[in-house]
């Protein structure tokens, strides 16, 4: 290789790296500094606080709420999209006529906007006039309208429903990107052995799968916690803040209710549990990633 | 009945529910584009005739023109600074050895997690410091820069597909490094550049949480928070100009989307997962 100075990659890197880290780390000064501070509704300082906005938020009825069905929120969709996931991209994985057309259709929630899907089924759920209760009262599975959106008993349990469709595309992929990993000759050499089809599922595909499903699962986790149109494009966290999770019940600290210390407060603890999520995903795939980091 | 026959059945069998469901909001859509207006608020499936004025009403009834325009700039603009500074960021990490490079992989692991939604509030301070709010440039600017992990990640896993010995060689006949770069690297990187660049304006495109925070005047909107307004915190929705306006923001890059998804399943399996 041809001699050039040491300092070309740091060079060739630093555009990038300031950019990226100047937008991060900005912010996270100003949070950090608004989060102990006394703030008025107008953004403006009013001298240290110490810990009173971390203190208020932990105090906070909704922020509690709100972080309960934060967990039910992740925990569902991730575990839903994974079960669902999983058969779909076993099914995928094999050969079958039109399985081009499936593999698009299954895709589709990827490729158009989140909001859009949201606002669409907001309408599609809308009780008068929603084309979901009139398909469900035609195929006689509903007698009366239900309004899908205006309690958090059915809205909640519905949004998350959006949530697992529009995850279930990434989770595929990853798992297809996994069995297409697992040589052919393994189920070759268990066929000759004698080994049946649900034996070489739990001897072989299961055991090669798991660290895909654990990346999935990570990785999942990481982006549904952080969701925020699919709730605010259909309820806005209502009525009555009963479907917030923490995403939106923080826009709503932040820039309805004018609560910027509390809302700063918030974000930090909510950037530490993603720092944490993203440091098991490292520990996870370090192993893996040692040939090529 | 072939083998691979019984296969197609039970295939469509076991994906039919996903199938259905997944359809189902995206034929709402397009059949509510298509109603005309005295029926919208029926809920029937078959519209008594296609309205396709609709789209043409839509255009001015939801300000899409405007919105248009400002959704391509933002995204061309933005995905033009993320690309710039992503281009050598990725060689560098692929093609030189060099102390603190581990280290630059999980910075930029960490800004791909960090969603803007947990520093909105600092991004919209940083916005008014700037004296960027209400600006779209703001928007260029945010997103430009949170794209950086994603494009870089992907280019490099595909700078590392294209052989040393190549570049290599040219060195031997006496071109430069740069020239080697210029005229036998970026020659065969400019597809897995264009399709990184791509993907990056469809993030862009669809974003919906920084450009809600940071656009508070109509004449700065996006097309996601355009048609947003035009269902939250209203009596009255019309709904066939909303459906027609989302149809008309999303097959466009939905269609490119899922033609180029392989490219995106194999540029961050090769990054994320190997």
């Amino acid at each position: 290789m041809r001699r050039s100075s040491p300092l070309v990659p740091y060079l060739l890197v630093l555009p990038g790296f300031l950019l990226a880290a100047f937008i991060i780390l900005w912010p996270l000064v100003q949070l950090g500094t608004i989060a102990l501070s006394e703030v008025n509704r107008f953004g403006q300082l009013r001298g240290f606080a110490g810990l009173a906005n971390f203190a208020a938020i932990l105090e906070d009825p909704e922020f509690l709420a709100a972080l309960w069905r934060t967990v039910i929120w992740t925990v569902g969709i991730v575990f839903g999209a994974l079960l669902l996931s999983f058969p779909v991209a076993l099914v995928l994985h094999q050969d079958f006529y039109g399985r081009g057309l499936a593999r698009v259709i299954v895709m589709l929630p990827w490729a158009i906007s989140i909001t859009m899907t949201a606002i669409v089924w907001r309408w599609a759920l809308n009780g008068e006039s929603g084309l979901l209760n009139s398909g469900l009262r035609t195929l006689g599975l509903l007698d009366t309208n239900i309004q899908w959106l205006a309690q958090a008993t059915t809205a909640f349990p519905v949004q998350i429903l959006i949530g697992i469709l529009v995850t279930v595309p990434f989770t595929v992929t990853i798992f297809l990107g996994g069995l297409s990993s697992i040589p052919e000759d393994l189920y070759e050499a268990a066929t000759l052995e004698g080994a049946s089809a649900f034996q070489a599922f739990r001897e072989i595909t299961f055991p090669l799968m798991l660290p895909f499903l654990n990346i999935a699962v990570v990785l999942n986790t990481i982006y549904v916690f952080n969701s925020f149109p699919i709730i605010w494009a259909t309820t806005q966290g209502g009525p009555a803040n009963s479907t917030d999770i923490l995403v939106t019940y923080l826009y709503k600290l932040g820039f309805a209710y004018g609560k910027l210390g509390e809302a700063s407060a918030l974000s930090l603890i909510m950037f530490a549990l993603l720092l944490m999520f993203t440091l098991l995903y490292v520990r996870l795939t370090a192993r893996r990633g040692e040939d090529v980091a | 009945m072939s083998p691979k026959l019984r296969r197609t059945i039970l295939a469509w069998l076991v994906l039919s529910p996903l199938v259905v469901t997944t359809l189902f909001p995206y034929a709402v859509m397009l059949i509510t584009a298509l109603k005309p207006a005295t029926e919208v608020l029926t809920p029937s499936w078959v519209p008594s005739r296609l309205a396709w004025e609709n789209f043409v009403e839509m255009w001015e009834a939801t300000g899409f023109g405007r919105a248009l325009a400002n959704s391509l700039y933002v995204s061309f603009l933005s995905t033009v600074i993320a690309i710039l500074v992503a281009v050598p960021f990725a060689y560098a990490l692929d093609r030189y050895r060099f102390t603190g490079r581990g280290w630059l992989r999980h910075f930029l692991l960490v800004t791909q997690m960090l969603s803007p939604i947990v520093l909105v509030i600092g991004l919209f301070r940083l916005a008014a410091a700037l004296g960027l709010v209400d600006s779209v440039n703001s928007v260029v600017l945010v997103y430009g820069a949170f794209n950086i992990a994603f494009t870089v990640w992907m280019l490099q896993s595909y700078f590392a597909t294209i052989p040393r010995d190549l570049e290599e060689a040219a060195w031997l006949e006496g071109a430069s490094r740069t020239g080697a770069l210029l005229r036998v690297f970026l020659p065969l990187a400019l597809p897995a550049i264009t399709v990184t660049a791509i993907f990056s304006f469809i993030n862009a495109w669809n974003e919906f949480v920084i450009a809600l925070t940071m656009l508070r005047r109509q004449e700065s909107y996006t097309l996601p928070i355009q048609i947003f307004s035009q269902v939250a915190g209203r009596y009255t929705v019309e709904w066939h100009h909303v459906m027609a306006a989302s149809l008309a923001a999303t097959v466009p890059v939905a269609i490119v989307f899922s033609w180029l998804q392989r490219y995106l399943v194999r540029g961050l399996g090769l990054g994320a997962v190997k």
